[in-house]
């Protein structure tokens, strides 16, 4: 049985047959929305490269959906969207929404979680969060809902040179064209985290007429 | 003793009961081998208020929690925070030199819980529930994360508090430790604070009262309350490293108004018998307080 029809069945959402949240575009939303993720804006990496953030994103309706809702068969959609205060008030309430690229990177880490053997965790503010949120300097991945932040693989704290270094080479290994911040402590760097992305990727689900 | 326009200690118009106190704080300044002591003492009862060296500075250690957790309640106050408002638990900060990255050691924090929950999320009111109960560093340094230095010295400069406090860091930023950038603290400028609670007037009676409940957590016990009664209720805050240690606090005995007690102490490291020093000048004050007086 697919992720989807699952998901159909235990949460009684929408029975997409493609994928069980409803797709919005970010234009349509209500101001405090659009002012805090800003779709389609451009946006500055690091380097000054003008970026175009995410248009489309699903809409979770509730906490439930999102516990329920399988992006691969062992990560959840609520593990992409554990944000703290530092998050846009508008958007650490429900309906929340996620860039519809979230469902490329929970397969890499699908992937990457068989590489590894055992349980991948992603950490709180690791997964998407907003272009308003107050880590987000500059256009990270972590916009485009294609980054995720990793703190514990199994029982191993990713919090020193050899975990972090161990882990970013399978995760090199495991999934083309994937990027891993290097360890270390200046910007750019990661000491207590692995931290990896799949770029700057938009989707646009086959359901958007526009 | 009668109610009366607060006397202070110190000055010239001290009864010959107040005088004994003083005495007695000096014999255990001279028998405790410490190296400095201030005491500040306001009783709602009678009105007497103690100041004993109450303006010198002392390096604050974890008693710079208590201005935190004002600051914590002002941004919750503010609506900017909820007390449910939830955090990331991450253990990495910057110093305040260079912005150089460290971490608050596991071991060094007496709470577990704060640090198991790396990689989550946790709720304010946890936070600072063990920030003050178990004088957790990480609850202390992410809270200050999240609201900033600045924002809790403006709210201690809005409740004209700020005179005996300096908040300049978080916790164990051991570079600003060796260049001497530390949080200090005066015995007035703590009492100042815990009087606001006390009289339950930093922001509303509520938040004031709910400020009180996590001060009245404390596990650490073996300063203010350790030889009082134990109908006694102690809502506090200690403090201690190498050379420092302090115990700030709100007595409630039965019958009688609470009194505000603070009590800090320098010391040389290899020195011991801070507690009990600090028990014991908490003990003389409370028989002073609570004894009828043979002179007036």
């Amino acid at each position: 049985m697919s992720i989807a029809t699952r998901f159909a069945e235990n949460a009684g959402l929408n029975e997409s047959p493609t994928f069980p949240l409803r797709v919005v575009d970010g234009l349509s939303l209500p101001p405090d929305y659009r002012k805090a993720l800003r779709p389609g804006e451009e946006w500055n990496d690091l380097n000054g490269f003008p970026r175009q953030l995410p248009r489309y994103f699903y809409e979770i309706p509730s906490w439930d959906s999102a516990m329920k809702v399988e992006l691969a068969t062992h990560f959840l959609l609520w593990e992409f969207i554990q944000v703290d205060v530092r998050e846009a008030a508008p958007l650490r309430t429900f309906p929340r929404y996620v860039p519809c690229a979230i469902t490329l990177l929970a397969v890499c880490l699908e992937r990457f979680r068989e590489a590894v053997g055992t349980l991948v965790h992603i950490s709180a503010n690791g997964g998407y969060r907003s272009p308003s949120h107050r880590f987000s300097k500059n256009a990270t991945p972590h916009a485009w809902g294609t980054a995720a932040n990793i703190y514990r693989i199994g029982d191993t704290y990713l919090d020193n040179r050899n975990a972090i270094e161990r882990f970013s080479l399978i995760a090199r290994e495991t999934l083309p064209g994937i990027w891993t911040r290097p360890y270390g402590t200046p910007t750019g760097y990661a000491e207590d985290h692995l931290h990896l992305d799949l770029g700057y990727v938009l989707s646009v689900p086959r359901d958007v007429k526009s | 003793m009668t109610k009366r326009e607060a006397p202070v200690i110190g000055a010239t118009a001290i009864t010959p009961r107040e005088r004994t106190l003083r005495h007695q704080i000096e014999k255990i300044e001279k028998e405790s081998g410490v190296k400095a002591i201030a005491v500040a003492l306001r009783d709602f009862e009678t009105g007497l208020e103690v100041h004993y060296h109450a303006e010198r500075w002392f390096h604050a250690a974890s008693t710079i929690k208590v201005p935190i957790l004002l600051g914590v309640f002002a941004a919750i106050d503010r609506g900017e925070l909820l007390p449910h408002s939830r955090v990331h638990v991450r253990n990495r900060f910057l110093s305040v030199v260079e912005n150089i990255p460290f971490r608050v050691e596991s071991g060094r924090d007496s709470n577990s819980a704060v640090h198991n929950a790396i990689g989550k999320m946790m709720r304010v009111d946890e936070l600072a529930y063990h920030m003050i109960t178990t004088s957790s560093n990480l609850a202390t340094n992410l809270l200050l994360g999240v609201m900033g230095t600045d924002a809790v010295n403006e709210t201690l400069r809005e409740l004209h508090l700020d005179k005996g406090i300096e908040l300049r860091r978080g916790v164990e930023d051991e570079l600003a430790f060796e260049k001497r950038i530390n949080n200090m603290v005066t015995a007035d400028g703590l009492l100042k604070i815990l009087v606001m609670l006390a009289e339950g007037k930093a922001f509303s009676p509520g938040l004031s009262r709910r400020m009180m409940d996590i001060l009245h957590g404390q596990e650490f016990n073996q300063g203010i309350p350790a030889r009082l009664p134990k109908v006694a209720r102690v809502a506090h805050k200690t403090g201690e490293i190498s050379t420092v240690a302090h115990d700030a606090g709100v007595v409630y005995l039965p019958k009688r108004k609470p009194y505000v007690l603070v009590i800090l102490t320098e010391w040389d490291p290899a020195t011991a018998g801070r507690s009990r020093t600090i028990a014991a000048i908490s003990h003389t004050i409370f028989e002073f307080l609570t004894q009828a007086p043979l002179d007036e």
